[in-house]
């Protein structure tokens, strides 16, 4: 068969879902939150050569075609002909995986006959990983030795076989063995599925059109992108930003430091100015942020395959934080990429001309963290909810609130209804941050205040997510959006207090509140209509004094009308328009 | 007795009549008048010469709920919650799903936050009293929504689920103004999860003032015209209630229209012996797919209005279905890459396809069948409708052939198989993603356009035979005269099983049962006992029956449950911890209709003729037979084309169909690839 419009149509669809489909075995098995509820995951299938040709939809953005190094380590190692029918293969080696350890790659071969065709792999966060910490992977450890197990592209399976000595020696080195050994299997179950349905493929229209129709998909895919870029007009973009630094480095920020060059249709996002590799848990060796900035801008709607990167230049040396030489300390290794991804949409906006938005969040989420052993059953308890923050105003409209970052898509929050049944905390409440927006003729997103009681003795994390000192940034004359916030309360004390603290111990009756941050604004704040202004008041979303110090909207506290006469004479002289 | 049912859809309004006593048939259809639905409805009866007074039970299914909710043009409603929640229903899961998309947009609520109220009172997820109800702040916040000049309310309170003191006594605050309408979150449903609870008690208040204002200008009517019998309002569920249960749970009938088909579909394939059938729904915009292995129409426990990414949930049980963006008017266009592109978005009704010539110009897949000869242009809706091929042919060529350098029979080919693969991935999802094997299911294929492409996508995907039932076109109607009184309970029962209670499960279920007395009012109901189990620190479980004994006890349940997973997943983990997460009760009372009798043969010539039509690349001389006059036991080898009113069925080469006693087609599905 050879390939024509249709056959290419068809393969262009079943690869993404059979991904897909992976996705949701793995996701419906899965016996931890950070795969069901945080879909902190992700399924792919690739060729011999390691090139991505489709990664299911939904989930974590920064986990978007890295795949590729580690089957093509894989490679170099065993060689296409030491790959068999039914092998198994596991590997989380932050020599060439670059991620926090608590990210295991399963990834098994697929045949079409006798011959390899590629690779099905799944990326899933295991709730443990051994090592300091449970949960987030120890945000504290200094080595990849203190942050857990490392697993370096070991054979699980040999041809169908089960290494019972590997399976235990896992097993026995990781603290909730029924979560991680369970979800080991379900990511087994999901690879499984795909190479079946790889075969089924392969034998329906033959591997050559596949192959030629593979090809053309990817020449499809870039082109689209190069279309996008080709309207944008030829320059060196720039934009600088700053991080929350960690106490294990001297808390001095992370410098994010970008430079986007527009050639035609070619883009080159430069991070080498960014900091260099750090003692501090953040480092990685990941492209994620400038090839999550560049999908948004390019093709967001479009499935992710090789091709959607190919006109994409990354400039990012040996040594950079985001390019760390191992062993480097990467327990927290995606925290800064929802900056870095804002930094270079700052960059662009001179390019874009105001068709962006203003800064989000910027980070991973509000996590709540409190682990310890539930008196009531004897039994180890994780807590885990991603709290999400502001999105910033866009030239359209007011930023989204409390939603998860640009790294995250469907990352859902735990319903406090099965936090309070599986863990023994009392959530008190869970609400929108007044005043929380940056101000802005289109308003920020508001941030999120979730406060947590434990009910017994047990652990908190609960550090500076990094948006604490420096907020997201408003853009066009809009004002930045509120600064994150971790805040504890002993029993006893009767305010909360800032605290910046890893796997802390406090008595029962101790009660913490996450902030996430709040949008930056978009546009100058006087420019807003005063209406939009007196509806955010009575809902409660912009403080009566705010609308007038930062609005110049003077609203009546008992009637909540606008005063007409003092918000003309506040805003008087008219500020011009930027554009 | 006389049952009819009528089905008000976007354009249409089916009507199907059933006369007991004559075992007669019939049916009519007239123009939807979305302003005042009850005169769709009066249009209706008259064609079909129907009087009033004669109807014994009055089926309906209506567009009204979801109209209203896609609309926004519900209730000004008022949200009472526990305090420290007040933005949990603004706020909802956090999530993006469409990951790279920078302008996503998340569910706009449906009550602002002015109108939402926390009031002193709090339960832990144990059911106990954490901080009793403070009956001063419940009794002014009672007052504030009395005053706030609001229509309706809907209070949730937390681990309502498990203990429904609070919202009761809270209710009983509110029932001072009688004006209001009133939803509380347990009696909607009883399950945890706050944002959804609170999601589909609201959606429930949203849309109750209008749509039970509704049924009783129907009842009303009706009444006046001499009506005596009894209303019954399909559900999503795929089930009746009656009008009085409707008119407080009117959150139940959402999905009412399109869900009527997928019933009949099972009944149909059950009453000629296929039990596993999958449901294959193509009209005008979308194609539906549901499955309904063993005779079940399967259920899911919720959705999201308007889309996963940015709808609102909706937790009540609806029938499963997976929809996609390809129907009759879906467009087609070459990108800017040069990959041809079916749907979704599509013509529509109004303009319509090219073919209908009322200023459409893009070329659809009702289009590429006119130029493929697969419809007869002169003979469509009865010929009430001629088509234009030139303008089919025209627009497929400007918009597909030319810019892809093929004749416009190739491209109208291409249109086609495009569309057939997007409806086979819709129908494998609800097949082999679900653990069954195509291999075993008949497709049972309706809607207007569903008869034409049915063989195509059954043998893409191995399916053997397909049915086409009688009425395609009205499948709908037909499937709400034979649906049974259905309710659905839920209880969250979160327990590891070997810790679990089985009497205070048994009381549990008793507890529903009373409820689904109380609202059936029918002596001879089936009651259906479910668990949802999974392996303890999994979060998506699976639905154990535990009829019978309750049940078989621990063990059977624990067996049951790694079967359906192993079949589900392929893998089980022997010995592991397992537990329950929900009870579940579908109670039903047996419909006064099973099967729809014979349909009668109508005199006329058989064969109409023959046509030319396009099945791979070159075109074939078929016969053309009148459906409405094939006699049972007739054969018709493929290719040939089967002509009917609404509808047309393609036989590619090698499919052969026989007529069967009661008028279905049964298709064996031919290897012509």
């Amino acid at each position: 068969m050879t390939l024509d419009i249709v056959t290419l149509e068809v393969i262009r669809h079943v690869l993404p879902a059979i991904a897909n489909e992976m996705s949701y075995v793995l996701q419906r098995t899965s016996h931890n939150m950070m795969i069901y509820e945080v879909r902190d995951y992700c399924c792919g299938l690739l060729d011999v050569k390691g090139r991505l040709l489709a990664q299911n939809v939904g989930g974590v953005s920064h986990f978007v075609a890295n795949l590729g190094d580690v089957i093509r380590d894989g490679l170099d190692r065993y060689g296409e002909g030491g790959f068999h029918r039914g092998d198994v293969l596991i590997t989380n080696h932050q020599r060439v995986a670059g991620q926090h350890l608590n990210n295991v790659l399963i990834y098994t071969p697929c045949f079409e006959g006798e011959r390899l065709f590629g690779f099905a792999a799944t990326r899933a966060h295991w709730m443990d990983v051994g090592g300091l910490s449970t949960g987030f992977g120890g945000a504290n450890a200094l080595d990849p030795w203190m942050e857990g197990l490392q697993l370096d592209q070991i054979k699980l399976y040999e041809a169908g076989t089960r290494d019972e000595k590997v399976w235990r020696l896992i097993g026995d080195n990781v603290r909730f063995p029924d979560a991680s050994m369970g979800d080991l299997q379900s990511q087994i179950a999901a690879n499984r599925l795909a190479e079946r349905r790889i075969e089924e493929i392969l034998q329906r229209y033959g591997r050559t059109t596949v192959e030629q129709a593979i090809e053309r998909i990817f020449d499809q895919t870039e082109a689209s992108c190069r279309a996008v870029v080709a309207e944008l007009p030829d320059g060196d973009y720039e934009a600088h930003s700053l991080f929350a630094g960690s106490p294990l480095d001297g808390n001095r920020p992370v410098e994010i430091n970008v430079r986007v060059t527009i050639r035609g249709s070619d883009m080159t996002i430069d991070l080498t100015q960014c900091s260099p590799q750090r003692r501090a848990p953040i480092n990685a060796r990941t492209q994620a942020a400038p090839m999550i900035a560049y999908k948004a801008l390019t093709t967001p709607a479009e499935p992710i395959n090789e091709g959607a990167f190919r006109a994409l230049k990354i400039e990012i040396q040996e040594g950079n934080y985001m390019m760390a030489t191992y062993p480097a300390a990467m327990a927290s290794w995606g925290r800064t990429l929802p900056t870095v991804v804002d930094t270079i949409f700052l960059a662009l906006e001179p390019a874009l001309r105001g068709r962006l938005p203003a800064a989000h969040m910027g980070v991973l989420g509000g996590p709540v963290v409190f682990f310890g052993n539930d008196p009531r059953t004897n039994q180890p308890f994780v807590t885990q909810s991603i709290e999400g923050g502001g999105w910033g105003g866009r030239p359209t409209g007011d930023g989204e609130s409390a939603s998860v970052s640009v790294c995250q898509g469907d990352v859902r929050n735990a319903p406090i209804e099965k936090m309070e049944l599986r863990w023994p905390i009392l959530v008190r409440r869970r609400e929108l941050r007044l005043d929380s927006g940056g101000a802005g003729q289109f308003r920020g997103g508001l941030g999120v205040e979730t406060e947590v009681e434990g009910l017994v003795e047990g652990h908190w994390s609960l550090t500076d997510m990094g948006r604490e000192a420096y907020p997201p940034w408003g853009i066009e004359g809009g004002k930045p959006g509120a600064t994150s916030a971790s805040l504890m309360k002993l029993p006893g004390e009767d305010a909360f207090k800032p605290v910046n603290l890893v796997r802390h111990l406090v008595p029962a009756g101790t009660a913490a509140v996450i902030a996430t941050a709040g949008g930056g604004g978009w546009g100058d704040p006087f420019h807003r209509y005063p209406e939009l202004v007196r509806q955010d008041v009575v809902d409660g979303y912009v403080s009566i004094q705010s609308a007038a110090v930062d609005y110049g909207v003077v609203i009546d506290p008992e009637t909540l009308e606008i005063d007409v006469a003092a918000t003309s004479a506040s805003r008087t002289p008219p500020r011009p328009k930027l554009r | 007795m006389l049952i009819v049912a009528v089905d008000i859809g976007g354009t249409f309004t089916d009507f199907l009549g059933y006369d007991t006593a004559g075992g007669r048939l019939f049916s009519s259809k007239a123009a939807t008048t979305p302003a005042a639905l009850e005169r769709g409805i009066c249009d209706c009866l008259e064609k079909a010469g129907v009087k009033a007074g004669t109807i014994d039970a009055f089926v309906h299914g209506s567009t009204i709920a979801i109209n209203t909710v896609l609309e926004r043009k519900g209730a000004r409603t008022a949200l009472v919650v526990t305090k420290g929640t007040r933005d949990v229903y603004k706020i909802g899961r956090g999530n993006r799903p469409d990951a790279y998309d920078i302008w996503f947009k998340r569910p706009e609520p449906l009550v602002p936050r002015h109108l939402t109220f926390e009031v002193e009172e709090r339960l832990l997820a144990t059911g106990e009293v954490h901080t009793a109800l403070n009956p001063v702040q419940a009794e002014s916040v009672a007052k504030r929504v009395s005053e706030s000049g609001v229509e309706a309310v809907a209070v949730c309170f937390l681990h309502s689920w498990n203990n429904p003191v609070h919202e009761s006594q809270m209710a009983v605050l509110l029932s001072s103004n009688p004006k209001i309408y009133c939803s509380i979150s347990h009696e909607i449903l009883r399950e945890y999860g706050e944002y959804e609870r609170i999601s589909t008690t609201v959606l429930n208040s949203y849309i109750g003032p209008k749509v039970s204002g509704y049924l009783e200008g129907l009842e009303r009517m009706l009444q006046n015209d001499g009506f005596g019998g009894k209303v019954w309002i399909m559900q999503s569920n795929g089930g009746v209630m009656s009008s009085s249960v409707a008119r407080r749970l009117p959150v139940a009938m959402l999905e009412s229209g399109p869900v009527g088909g997928f019933i009949a579909a099972a009944r149909t394939g059950a009453a000629l012996g296929y039990p596993n059938v999958i449901g294959f729904d193509m009209g005008g915009t979308t194609a539906k797919a549901s499955p309904a292995p063993g005779g079940e129409p399967q259920i899911s426990h919720g959705y999201y209005i308007g889309g996963y990414a940015s709808g609102q949930p909706m937790m009540l049980p609806v029938v499963d279905t997976v929809e996609v963006g390809s129907g009759g008017g879906s467009i087609a266009r070459v990108d800017h890459t040069g990959s041809l592109k079916v749907g979704p978005v599509s013509a529509g009704a109004d303009p319509g396809p090219a073919c209908y010539a009322k200023g459409g110009t893009e070329p659809t897949v009702t289009d590429a069948n006119v130029v493929l000869g697969r419809i007869d242009p002169h003979r469509f809706l009865g010929g009430e409708m001629p088509l234009d091929v030139e303008a089919a042919g025209h627009a497929v060529k400007r918009s597909i052939a030319r810019p892809l350098g093929l004749s416009v029979a190739e491209a109208a080919h291409a249109i086609i198989q495009i569309a057939v693969m997007n409806m086979s991935l819709a129908v494998r999802q609800v097949s082999t993603e679900r653990g069954y094997d195509p291999r075993d299911f008949v497709m049972v294929s309706f809607g207007g356009a569903g008869p034409l492409h049915a063989s195509e996508v059954a043998r893409s995907l191995h399916i053997p035979l397909v049915v086409i039932p009688n009425f395609p076109g009205q499948f709908s109607a037909s499937g709400m005269l034979m649906a049974e009184q259905r309710q659905d309970f839920v209880r969250t029962y979160y327990r590891r099983l070997d810790q679990a209670d089985f009497e205070e499960l048994a009381r549990i279920f008793a507890e529903m049962e009373a409820l689904a007395r109380e609202r059936i009012g029918h002596t001879d109901i089936r009651m259906q006992h479910f668990l949802e189990v999974r392996y303890a620190g999994q979060d998506f479980s699976l639905q154990v029956a535990v009829d019978g004994p309750l049940l078989g006890g621990r063990g059977s349940v624990g067996d049951a449950f790694q079967d359906l997973h192993q079949r589900r997943f392929g893998y089980h983990k022997a010995g592991s911890a397992l537990e329950i997460v929900n009870a579940r009760l579908a109670a039903t009372a047996p419909p006064a209709l099973r099967t729809l009798p014979a349909v009668p043969q109508c005199a006329g010539p058989t064969l109409l003729g023959t046509r030319a039509v396009i099945f791979q690349a070159d075109a074939i001389d078929c016969p053309v037979y009148w459906r409405e006059s094939l006699p049972p036991g007739e054969r018709i080898e493929g290719p040939a084309v089967i002509q009917e009113y609404a509808s047309t069925t393609l036989l590619f080469p090698q499919d052969r169909a026989e007529v069967t006693r009661t008028g279905e087609l049964v298709i064996q599905v031919g290897d012509s690839e």
